[in-house]
């Protein structure tokens, strides 16, 4: 089987989710660049003809076409030989790690668009979606503090799910846009043990150092 | 209750974290009373509060790394050893380092389960560690410590049961809910928002402290909702 095929920008924090995930699952990537900030390449009718939704990242695989990140990121998990640990197989894990992996999409979005407020000019409200994103990461803040309460080091149980790999960049990324980590004890410890995992990769903005 | 005054900022020394928060070889920024500290622990459990600057390019240091007994800063690699003065620059590795090149240091202990910091000036020994403290969280609330201290002194973790004999000693509140002790260091950091840092006086089972969490959510909605209903 050919490898998947990832249309990437390396600061866009979705294509890091889907990398992260392939390489902790033990997934080799073809990586297509795409010049997304400055060059607009998203913009391209050639790219638009593959996803009209003009956005990264896309993964081309078996002959279909993926547009949305968590799809991604639960495909890869299935095809990698350390995947399994990431994808829990009783029934209350599977829907906590849905759960979180929505709340990642949808509730922490604000994290991603204040980023690309804050480094690439996007339009937007920077200062409220700031705010909407640190109202997310204090839910998960709480969370984990209940976790590591009960011996637990990750968001759905003892093992690391898909749902860490989906929420962990909403995190480590968030001081880029002026968002410090002081108030979150439980988070900077639970991104120490996300750090050690096999296969851990970083992306600029995740310092390598720690 | 003491009915004693006390104003948070004065006090020489405050809790700046649980102490079980900076695992060895960790660092971590805090704001006390708008000062930015870096909070770090060497790779033998020593603490170290100081301010959460490089000399070299201001940096702040608790997004620096920790090696051995020393601090290091993540933009240019400047180390740091226990006493904050700089001990290696990797750009110039052949340079005997000057020892002018220092960072600001604050004095640090751990006593109650927690860290305390104070001004480098300050006479007063740190807090006793008298007993055993065991960390439940901290909690950053965006309302004035002396609000905080005084919701806490009425209505304690909501829904744990009735409050009794709440007790003020300087950054501290000690009071019972229950069968339970409990103790709450106050960090003022802004005008407008604190950080709580609290304790139990006896250890409980995980899934029960774990169940005390959603305690101390309802204690910051309760704090940050309106000031007519929360804090009257």
């Amino acid at each position: 089987m050919t490898n998947a095929r990832l249309w990437n920008h390396d600061l866009n924090d979705d294509c890091y989710r889907v990398r992260l995930m392939a390489a902790l699952a033990g997934v080799a990537l073809d990586i297509r660049p795409v010049d997304l900030f400055p060059g607009g390449e998203h913009q391209s009718p050639e790219y638009r003809a593959l996803n009209p939704l003009a956005r990264l990242p896309l993964l081309h695989a078996e002959g279909m076409i993926l547009r949305q990140t968590e799809a991604m990121l639960l495909y890869l998990a299935g095809l990698g030989p350390r995947g399994p640990l990431f994808l829990p197989e009783k029934a209350p894990e599977r829907a906590l790690m849905q759960d979180w992996l929505f709340f990642a999409a949808r509730d922490l979005g604000a994290a991603s668009q204040a980023r690309t407020v804050a480094m690439f000019g996007a339009s937007g409200d920077g200062a409220a979606l700031a705010m909407s994103a640190r109202r997310g990461l204090r839910m998960l803040e709480d969370h984990m503090t209940g976790q590591r309460h009960m011996g637990l080091n990750f968001v759905t149980g003892a093992q690391p799910s898909v749902a860490d790999v989906a929420l962990f960049p909403a995190f480590a990324l968030c001081r880029d846009f002026n968002l410090d980590h002081d108030a979150f004890p439980a988070l900077r410890r639970w991104a120490r043990q996300i750090r050690q995992l096999e296969g851990f990769i970083s992306m600029p903005g995740i310092p390598d150092y720690h | 209750m003491s009915e004693t005054p006390f104003a948070l900022s004065e006090l020489p020394w405050s809790p700046l974290a649980l102490a079980a928060d900076i695992e060895a070889g960790t660092s971590a920024g805090t704001v006390w009373n708008g000062a930015e500290i870096v909070i770090w622990r060497d790779s033998r459990g020593s603490l170290h509060a100081w301010e959460d600057r490089c000399p070299h390019r201001g940096m702040k240091l608790s997004f620096g790394f920790v090696r051995g007994d020393r601090l290091a800063c993540l933009y240019h690699g400047w180390e740091f050893g226990d006493d904050a003065t700089c001990r290696y620059i990797p750009a110039h590795p052949e340079l005997a380092v000057p020892p002018t090149i220092r960072v600001a240091r604050y004095k640090a202990a751990e006593a109650l389960g927690m860290v305390w910091v104070a001004h480098p000036d300050a006479a007063e020994p740190s807090p006793e560690d008298s007993h055993a403290v065991f960390g439940l969280r901290s909690l950053q609330i965006d309302r004035s410590a002396p609000e905080i201290a005084d919701l806490i002194c009425r209505v304690g973790l909501p829904g744990c049961g009735g409050l009794n004999m709440p007790e003020r000693l300087g950054p501290l509140i000690r009071w019972r809910q229950g069968d339970l002790g409990l103790i709450a260091g106050l960090q003022p950091m802004t005008d407008a928002s604190c950080t709580l840092h609290l304790g139990m006086e006896s250890d409980l089972p995980g899934t029960e402290r774990a169940a005390m969490i959603s305690a101390t959510v309802a204690l910051r909605t309760l704090a940050e909702s309106s000031r007519s209903e929360g804090l009257s």
